[in-house]
């Protein structure tokens, strides 16, 4: 079992990637430690899958160096590959050939591999061992690319856009089978456009927008530095009298470092602090209004929106 | 080495499931060799020939000479004679099949009979004299002169010069060649009987060598393998390593820790040993199905091997430089099906254009189906080590093509 420690796994030093005129990553220095989840969060084209396969050895990089595991990426690629999983962003693999199948051939060519049967116990796959892959529905086939890339029992293992395309059961499901990964002793490198997905997983974050990393650090640090208003909305109808409208906002103002109505008429207050915006909530449901009141903490997309100037469309796209 | 095992088995797997491979590698060429063989199994081909006699008597008989004709063309194996009628005119007709329903005839024309006869007795008094001539020494002068009064008092009646029956063909019949020459053999067997020769200086006797009774399977069948041989390493490979390409397979494979050259061997092997399975089933088909007797001893096994590893090499060369499987095929098959057409796969080389035939030298197809024909049907192994130097030179030189062309990095998102 592991936990979370302070051994680098990954250290790039201005590290770049350059496709023509374009690029794509750009003088990237980051420090990945052993037996955490690494959230790299950024739009569609910031460069977190090119930075990624970099480490992975698919492509080579401008300029910079990298390190994976202590190995230099170049010197020791190899060694490196048979010590790390990764499960590409649109995974496939043999499609006629059942789950067992495959699982079994990535631990063949490893030089070391964990029993597939357990693997596959491990991931609830055992009852579609032998059920080929092409049968299996987008959420087993992105669980049997798990499988194959820890029956090698990697010391990292590299997911990229590990729930794009699932349903949400079949991603609360991944979710789970990630977030147990740091206690099998795997430090975890995860790609996503999904706020939600590296909110609940990453342990750390790396922010990219264009190539850079705009920030990293632990998301409630990010959300703290980056992101530290509480708002407090209180929802008014077309009914609600002026003079309770007035008083409402009073209230609010006392406290609040600022107030405003949004494009939908409701009154809300931003707080710099938790226990002020609370302590206001509770006030306000203690005098009965009748209006419905929300506490709204914030986010990673509040960080994201603070740093990158704009908001991510669910395709991962820049607003 | 344990890695290129493991991924050989994973290929053998991945296309014994893979149902238009088996059918391109295997039913295909099989389908070919049965169809082929049941069509030429009938024995020599027949070529059909209409035959207009304008030689008549007046009570519309056909005369003597011109039915002892027609008889020697009827008694020809190789010709289906139909008789087309004298009342169709075929003077300065353009299209002949349109005319009689047949794209060649062989027109015997009016006097045919007169100018043999006429013919036949000025060449006989050619022939007499040469013999004379040839003979001096052992005849006395006053004999000589005898002989050389009598023939110079001997007129021929008629017109003498030799007279041409007229062979009438169309554009478009590639068998006019042929029919050519066989209607010039029974010319010229009339000609000897014309003049009386029952009993010509040189005849032709055919002896087939070798214990083997060979049928039309035993030659289609190692054809049929070069040609299994050629669209698995061509066309099939090509196809399934750019659908690899494209799917992310090959970008899931290059992230472990397996190299490319590992790859490239494990489809080779792969394609080596699928070569050598599919070849014993064609020919366990081929026996079943036809009795042949040309079984593949372990020579022509390793032609077979070395023929597999040197195509599918080729052909993981079109794989690695085209991205999708449609272009892949496409691509291999115009490799691959001008080297069949051309090397004798299909037909004898003989039978094609002497600049074809050239090109055909120069293909490595044509010795690997000459080699493999030789060792299997007559056992021999002329020119088989030759052919597989040549063949193991070609399958070094496109692995290391394939192995340097082939993309491990910089994978399409």
């Amino acid at each position: 079992m592991g936990s979370k420690g302070s051994r680098t796994v990954i250290e790039t030093s201005d590290l770049r990637k350059e496709y023509g005129s374009t690029t794509a990553v750009d003088d990237l220095s980051l420090t990945v430690f052993e037996n955490e989840i690494f959230g790299l969060l950024g739009p569609n084209g910031a460069g977190k899958t090119t930075l990624v396969e970099i480490l992975q050895g698919l492509r080579t990089p401008t300029s910079g160096t990298a390190t994976v595991l202590g190995l230099d990426l170049q010197e020791s690629l190899y060694e490196i590959k048979d010590r790390i999983g990764v499960v590409p962003q649109s995974f496939q693999t043999f499609e006629r050939l059942t789950v067992k199948e495959n699982v079994a051939l990535m631990a063949d060519l490893h030089s070391d591999s964990l029993a597939v049967a357990d693997v596959l116990e491990e991931l609830d796959l055992a009852e579609w061992a032998n059920v080929p892959f092409e049968s299996l529905s987008g959420g087993y086939q992105r669980r049997t690319g798990i499988a194959m890339a820890l029956v090698s029992d990697p010391e990292i293992l590299f997911l990229d856009e590990p729930t794009t395309g699932l349903d949400p059961a079949a991603r609360r499901s991944t979710w789970e089978q990630i977030e147990r990964l740091p206690e099998m002793g795997t430090t975890v490198v995860l790609t996503s456009h999904y706020m939600d997905e590296v909110e609940y997983l990453a342990d750390r974050v790396a922010l990219l927008v264009d190539g850079q990393i705009e920030a990293v650090d632990t998301v409630a640090e990010l959300i703290d530095t980056f992101a530290g208003a509480v708002k407090l909305v209180v929802h008014l109808t077309d009914q609600t009298p002026e003079t309770e409208e007035k008083s409402l906002a009073t209230l609010l103002e006392e406290s609040a470092a600022s107030v405003y109505r949004n494009d939908d008429g409701a009154l809300i207050g931003v707080f710099s602090d938790r226990q002020t915006a609370q302590d206001v909530y509770t006030a306000l449901h203690d005098l009965g209004t009748g209006h419905s009141i929300d506490l709204i903490s914030p986010g990673m997309e509040d960080v994201f929106l603070e740093l990158a100037g704009q908001s991510l469309t669910p395709e991962g796209d820049l607003e | 080495m344990n890695r290129v095992l493991t991924l050989t088995k994973t290929l053998l797997r991945d296309w014994v499931r893979n149902r238009e491979a088996v059918f391109f590698a295997l039913l295909f060429p099989l389908l070919l060799l049965i169809i082929f063989s049941t069509v030429f199994a009938g024995g020599p081909t027949e070529f059909e020939v209409g035959v207009q006699n304008n030689d008549v008597t007046s009570m519309g008989e056909p005369t003597e000479l011109s039915a002892t004709l027609i008889t020697a063309i009827e008694e020809t194996p190789a010709l289906e004679p139909h008789t087309v009628d004298s009342d169709t005119g075929l003077e300065g007709i353009e299209n002949v099949e349109e005319a009689t329903g047949h794209k060649r005839v062989v027109v015997i024309p009016d006097g045919f009979d007169a100018r043999v006869r006429s013919s036949s007795a000025r060449v006989r008094m050619a022939v007499i004299e040469d013999t004379v001539n040839r003979f001096q020494g052992d005849i006395s002068p006053g004999q000589q002169q005898d002989i050389q009064d009598a023939l110079g008092g001997f007129e021929t009646e008629g017109d003498a010069s030799p007279v041409s029956v007229v062979l009438l063909t169309v554009p478009d019949d590639e068998a006019a060649g042929a029919v050519g020459s066989i209607v010039d053999s029974v010319i010229a067997r009339f000609n000897d009987r014309s003049i009386g020769i029952e009993d010509p200086t040189v005849s032709k006797v055919t002896e087939q060598r070798g214990q083997q009774a060979l049928g039309a399977a035993d030659y289609f069948l190692p054809a049929f393998i070069v040609a299994m041989i050629l669209i698995n390493g061509l066309m099939t490979v090509p196809s399934a390593v750019a659908q690899f390409k494209r799917d992310g397979t090959l970008k899931r494979l290059a992230v472990s820790p397996l190299r490319k050259h590992e790859w490239v061997i494990a489809n080779v092997i792969q394609q080596s040993i699928l070569a050598v399975l599919l070849s014993l089933i064609m020919v366990g088909v081929a026996w079943a199905l036809f009795g042949v007797t040309a079984i593949p001893g372990p020579v022509a096994i390793g032609l077979v091997v070395i023929g597999a590893i040197g195509f599918s090499s080729l052909g993981m060369i079109v794989g690695a430089l085209i991205q999708t499987p449609g272009s892949a095929i496409s691509l291999g098959g115009a490799i691959a099906l001008p080297l069949m057409f051309i090397s004798g796969i299909f037909w004898e080389l003989d039978l094609m254009p002497a600049t074809l035939q050239t090109v055909a030298a120069y293909s490595p197809v044509t010795h690997f189906h000459r080699s493999l024909r030789e060792v299997m049907i007559l056992d021999s192994t002329a020119g088989v080590w030759t052919t597989a130097v040549l063949l193991l030179v070609l399958a070094f030189v496109f692995f290391a093509g394939a192995v340097f062309l082939t993309n491990w990095q910089s994978f399409e998102s």
